[in-house]
């Protein structure tokens, strides 16, 4: 099973400065998984993406943990080295298509340069994978697009081609952070099927991340829940989602607006905001917000931990029952 | 693409109708006529009537407009009763002075601004970062008639290194030449740094902060084909904008520098002509500056249009 493992990150924390943004945070990927992240908005679902790219941000530092990818430890090697061993084998979708291509160079260019540097083939060779990755991402005509710059592509296209980006070297993980959300609802399921079918067809990993609950019930096999900086709970995502233990995600799912909401009412939501101070204290950190909040919160919590099933909260077991 | 460029050449018409408008308005409304001028104050009114009937300045002031602007275009520009001569003449003499001193101020400090704007912001807050903050207080405050004696007190008569005043045509050989217009155009280039660097420096550092830094770093691309590639890129297109208004408040503002260290350029010739209220030389040395600012601008806009594919293609631009 080690081997499988593509990237295994034991107890990472990041700071800037003296603030945790993640703390203590646990996370494998192995091949051909898909896994979800899921939080809110500054939860510290990106920032785990970041550590593991090697882009975090400059006034942000890993201070604790170790990070391993594709069976290397990352810690102690050279920033080069880093990235070497990162692009080998990871690509990134990221989220903003709007300047994640440079707008002033022609797609073609910025597909292949990366490949050519890397010497992984001739600039004919290059070209020629990337239009036919272009294709295998969807795209009709790669010659036009190859030739475009990003403003002359919508949305949709640019998602399209930022993928066959990551792909140019075929990595064997693929890491969306918020994949589709400046994509309309149409182009958004496009764009997840596509990932399904890389999935498949490649064999290739990826960590999707969203704040969209049913998105990744839908794609996902295992699931990450992120609460300020922390993983309150993970597990099989079927586990998860229909026998969510711990207090967060059972709030998050029962947020989810369905169809028939009765709109005389205001919308369910969960009172407070995701504490930005003392997101390494050993209490839980959900309390302030939890509606089952007791004294055993405030004493150090041990997670539960097994079968694949991870819970941060007093009040919770493993077995798939209710708790009280 | 040549619609952008027919519609910014209809634009740079009108701004040259305006300004030719208001330049005459304006010296029409200053009290005096030039026949008086010629003529002093001991003159018969007969002959004060007699010169301006010659000189047109009875006609009405439509008449009188359109006779000076269809001067302007035929290369009549009227005659300087200071020197004696032909306007434009005038002009064309002191034209390479002017237009020398202007292009290698803005190459001296194009050079050190870019060198500076960028070196500091791939490292802000460091070392060279905080001598060009200096650098830059300082050029920015600096006063072009104080540099330019500093500079001529140290390099020309402490060091004897360059001539303390005077124009050396490149005919004459390009080293002197040279020699002759470093010292002013150091002078106009030490203002011109000050806002320079901060352009450099701030649009380096948006675009360093740009998600297709991410994107060239993940791909495997090394630190300075990110940079070059990628961040200058961007980087040197606001700039283009600004050293083309730069060059344009040059040209018009070397009158301090070329006064300073004694240069027969277009400045001198129009500080004269404000002295002596010769009339109808500034009339077409502020027409002629307007013109090289309009002109200016206008190739501007076309060579950042060149440099933008966004513009280029006629997209609208996402971000800006």
């Amino acid at each position: 099973m080690e081997n499988n493992r593509l990237v295994q990150a034991n107890g990472v924390t990041v700071r800037a400065g003296d603030q945790a943004l993640i703390y203590n945070v646990d996370f494998h990927i192995d091949t051909n998984e898909i896994v979800g992240i899921a939080g809110e908005s500054g939860s510290g679902k990106s920032m785990l993406t970041k550590v593991i790219l090697n882009i975090l941000p400059k006034d942000c530092r890993q201070t604790d943990g170790e990070v391993v990818v594709l069976g290397q430890r990352m810690n102690g090697l050279t920033n080069q080295a880093k990235d070497k061993l990162i692009t080998s084998g990871l690509g990134l979708v990221p989220q903003n298509t709007v300047v994640y291509l440079h707008p002033l160079i022609k797609i073609q260019s910025q597909m292949i340069d990366g490949y050519i540097h890397r010497k992984l083939g001739s600039k004919k060779e290059a070209i020629e994978k990337a239009s036919g990755l272009l294709k295998e991402v969807g795209i009709d005509d790669p010659k036009r697009v190859l030739n475009s710059y990003p403003a002359q592509l919508s949305g949709g296209m640019r998602q399209r081609v930022n993928i066959a980006m990551a792909l140019m070297s075929d990595p064997k993980l693929l890491i969306a952070d918020e994949p589709t959300t400046a994509l309309d609802c149409v182009v958004q399921q496009q764009v997840l099927d596509l990932f399904v079918q890389l999935n498949q067809t490649r064999h290739v990993a990826i960590i999707m991340i969203s704040h969209n609950l049913d998105l990744l019930r839908a794609y996902c096999s295992r699931v990450y829940v992120m609460y300020a900086g922390r993983i309150v709970e993970s597990g099989n995502a079927d586990a998860v989602f229909n026998d969510p233990k711990h207090p967060y995600t059972k709030a998050l799912l029962s947020l989810i607006p369905g169809l028939e909401v009765d709109k005389t009412k205001p919308l369910a939501e969960l009172p407070g905001m995701v504490p930005e101070k003392d997101r390494d204290r050993t209490s839980c950190i959900f309390a302030p917000r939890c509606p089952k909040a007791a004294d055993a919160c405030g004493q150090t919590i041990q997670p539960v931990d097994d079968n694949d099933r991870y819970i941060l909260c007093p009040f919770a077991d493993s077995k798939p029952k209710e708790v009280a | 693409m040549t619609r952008f460029v027919l519609k910014r050449l209809v634009s740079a018409i009108v701004v040259m109708f305006f300004v030719s408008m208001i330049t005459f308005i304006v010296l029409k409304a200053i009290p005096g006529n030039p026949a008086e001028l010629v003529l002093g104050t001991e003159a018969s009114p007969q002959q004060l009537a007699l010169l301006e009937e010659s000189m047109g300045l009875n006609e009405p002031l439509l008449v009188q407009y359109l006779n000076w602007i269809g001067g302007l275009f035929t290369g009549n520009w009227g005659q300087s009763y200071v020197f004696g001569e032909d306007v434009l003449t005038l002009i064309v003499q002191r034209l390479p002075v002017t237009f020398s001193i202007t292009i290698f101020s803005m190459v001296i400090s194009i050079a050190i601004s870019l060198i500076l704007g960028i070196l500091s912001a791939l490292h802000p807050h460091g070392i060279i970062d905080s001598i060009s903050r200096t650098i830059v207080q300082i050029a920015s405050s600096v006063p072009a008639f104080w540099s330019g004696m500093i500079l001529l007190i140290v390099f020309a008569s402490m060091l004897n290194l360059f001539p303390v005043s005077g124009y050396v045509s490149i005919d004459r050989g390009f080293l002197y030449f040279i020699n002759s217009i470093t010292l002013p155009s150091i002078c106009m280039a030490i203002g011109e740094c000050g806002i320079l660097i901060r352009q450099f420096r701030s649009s380096m550092l948006s675009a360093l902060n740009q998600d297709y830094m991410i994107a060239s770093k993940v791909k495997g691309l090394p630190y300075w084909m990110r940079v070059v590639k990628y961040a200058l890129r961007s980087a040197l297109i606001t700039p283009i904008t600004v050293i083309g208004n730069q060059f344009a408040k040059l040209f018009g503002g070397t009158v301090i520098v070329e006064n300073i260290f004694a240069l027969p350029g277009i400045g001198r010739l129009l500080l004269t002509s404000v002295e002596r209220r010769d009339i109808q030389l500034l009339q077409g040395i502020v027409i002629f500056i307007c013109f090289m600012v309009v002109l200016v601008n206008f190739i501007t806009e076309v060579v950042v249009m060149m440099v933008n594919p966004m513009i280029r293609l006629g997209l609208e631009g996402e971000r800006e």
